[in-house]
């Protein structure tokens, strides 16, 4: 019933992302129109595999921390993101690549010192250390970045900011592309991780007990969500919330079971991306919302009904 | 902050000194040297303003069309016409403006574009004694008060206002019939046009062309491609000193719009399309000659 209800969620979701739009195209010539196959396929694809990314993110970190807070931008990976972003623009760094690659960059960059913090003293990335290297390393590239803004010139790079605040204007083939070389390994890595994820949940010594190489997996799965993330960023810049709230919707209507955990919030982080932005796009036609605004918008009061259901059974 | 005072209060005593002495006809005793500015603050000055900073492009331009760039004592990085400004000390790119370099000029009067920064900037350069006005600079409607009232507060009332008169009349004078449509996109990713509310639509539409996103009320607005692609512009107008196509013209989303896909884009030279100012005139005109240069 569940999985029903999700399959077709996900059919009426793209029904909707390729039939509306601002461009009046006939249903009759659907099929033969480039607005439908360079503009709005190509984005709802994007929007699906960002949010999918984000969502599984989301599940993996939040296992790993055992914090229901975490998120996949908490670990500092978004104040990266910014900053490679922002460097680009101030170096004029040539290319339409070299804004979502300098951001990628940065994101595995902040990604990097705060897991070598992780592993200070012998700790081995201690789930408070995470969070707290995460949010110091975020805070310091943050002021960088505010320091380059405050210095260098001022349009481009507010422009660079909107590009950063995420979305999927820019969305093509050549992006879909850019995230699906990117995506499965770390998900294929997550999802290979999902029992000994769900032993994690037991406490570390109790799952080294029960056989879970723990050390492993924590660098495993640290490495895993964050290269998911950061190749979100890359693509369609820092949307927040979906890796947030999405892990949290799927563990009350499915359990804890990371084997279904991860396919559930993949799909469920996709579904919701894609009707956020098709919000997006057609709400305040011929304007267009920052996707991440519509996000929140639609899920904050689906998950407090979610919640308020879960508490009262 | 006495220095300043004691200035101040020199000033009005020469100004007084002025008074007793010259020719009615050369002092403007009853407009006084006093406007209203666009934050709604009363600004008076004693004696028309001889030292002079601009921390705006455009006020440069009017101040120097009006008459009075001789009493420019400093200006933003980004005034560079006419040529005789760059001649002009800088006090930095004014964004925010620099108090102290500004203040380091001793200048009388310092006029800026009202902004939250400027604002701010505006408070602390009068409590260090120094004059300020604020105008609002974002239309073509708005040319005419704006070099109005520095000429009140330059002395330059006569050359001001046929100044203004001109602006005013663009602001109020129908639309040309327009034979061309066109859309200013001014960032690709994501994309962002310009709407009704900015200097450029007024300067398309008296130069005959329509723009698409009339209907968008704000300067300028976030639109998804497959609406700039709906609207069908002929012409896609990019701000650019350049020839070159932009970036994003290769690009296979962006080939969906026609404009885009046949490469016809017109490229406006930012010093002069880039900002409101006394040469609005003569922008129109280059406009319409590039309009119908138009492939």
């Amino acid at each position: 019933m569940k999985y029903g209800l999700l399959a077709a969620a996900l059919l009426a979701t793209f029904a909707a992302a390729l039939l509306l739009g601002p461009a009046n195209v006939p249903l009759g010539d659907v099929l033969a129109s480039p607005i439908l196959w360079q503009l709005r396929l190509p984005r709802a694809v994007l929007a699906f595999l960002v949010g999918g990314a984000l969502g599984a993110s989301g599940v993996a970190l939040q296992a790993l921390v055992r914090n229901p807070l975490a998120d996949p931008f908490l670990l500092g990976l978004s104040g990266g993101a910014g900053l490679g972003a922002v460097v680009a623009i101030a170096l004029h760094l040539p290319g339409p690549w070299a804004l979502p690659l300098a951001a990628f960059v940065g994101a595995v960059g902040a990604m990097a010192l705060v897991y070598r913090l992780g592993l200070i003293g012998g700790a081995e990335l201690d789930a408070r250390i995470l969070l707290l290297g995460g949010v110091a390393v975020g805070a310091f590239a943050a002021a960088i970045t505010t320091a380059i803004v405050s210095l260098a010139e001022a349009t481009e790079l507010r422009n660079a900011f909107l590009w950063l605040w995420g979305g999927f204007s820019g969305a093509s083939w050549t992006t879909v592309l850019v995230i699906l070389v990117y995506a499965p390994l770390p998900l294929i890595v997550l999802a290979a991780a999902a029992r000994p994820l769900d032993l994690l949940a037991l406490g570390e010594e109790p799952a080294q007990y029960l056989g879970a190489d723990v050390r492993r997996l924590k660098r495993l799965v640290y490495l895993s969500a964050s290269l998911l993330t950061a190749a979100a960023v890359a693509v369609a810049g820092v949307i927040g919330f979906v890796g947030l709230i999405v892990p949290h919707v799927c563990r009350l209507l499915w359990g804890r079971l990371h084997r279904t955990l991860f396919p559930t919030a993949f799909l469920a982080g996709g579904i919701l991306l894609t009707t956020a932005d098709t919000l997006a796009r057609t709400v305040v036609a011929p304007r267009e919302l920052p996707v991440g605004i519509v996000t929140a918008l639609v899920g904050v009061p689906l998950f407090a009904f979610l919640l308020r259901r879960w508490t009262v059974s | 902050m006495r220095r300043w005072t004691q200035r101040t209060h020199l000033a009005g005593l020469v100004a007084l000194t002025l008074t007793a002495c010259a020719p009615a006809e050369h002092v403007p005793v009853r407009r006084g040297m006093a406007v209203t500015d666009d934050a709604g603050r009363r600004v008076t000055l004693a004696v028309p303003a001889r030292r002079v900073v601009s921390l705006l492009p455009s006020f440069t331009e009017i101040l120097f069309a009006i008459g009075a760039g001789d009493r420019l004592v400093g200006r933003t990085t980004w005034c560079d016409y006419p040529p005789e400004a760059l001649a002009v000390p800088s006090v930095g790119d004014g964004m925010p403006p620099s108090v102290e370099a500004v203040a380091a000029r001793h200048p009388d009067l310092v006029v800026l574009y009202r902004s939250g920064p400027n604002v701010a900037a505006a408070e602390q350069l009068e409590r260090l004694g120094i004059r300020t006005v604020l105008f609002d600079l974002n239309l073509v409607g708005q040319l005419g008060p704006a070099a109005r009232r520095l000429g009140v507060l330059t002395g330059q009332g006569k050359r001001a206002d046929s100044l203004a008169r001109v602006m005013d009349s663009l602001a109020s004078q129908p639309p040309a019939p327009s034979t061309q449509s066109l859309a200013f996109i001014v960032w690709d990713n994501p994309p962002i046009v310009i709407g009704a509310g900015s200097y450029l639509d007024r300067l398309a539409a008296l130069a005959g062309a329509r723009n698409v996103f009339h209907d968008v009320s704000s300067p300028s607005a976030q639109v998804s491609i497959e609406t700039i692609a709906a609207r069908d512009p002929d012409l896609v107008a990019v701000l650019t000193d350049s020839a070159v196509p932009p970036r994003y013209a290769t690009r296979p989303e962006w080939r969906v719009v026609r404009a885009v896909r046949t490469a016809r884009f017109l490229f406006l030279p930012g010093q002069l399309f880039g900002r409101p100012g006394p040469r609005a005139a003569e922008a129109i005109r280059e406009l319409r000659r590039r309009l119908e240069a138009a492939p």
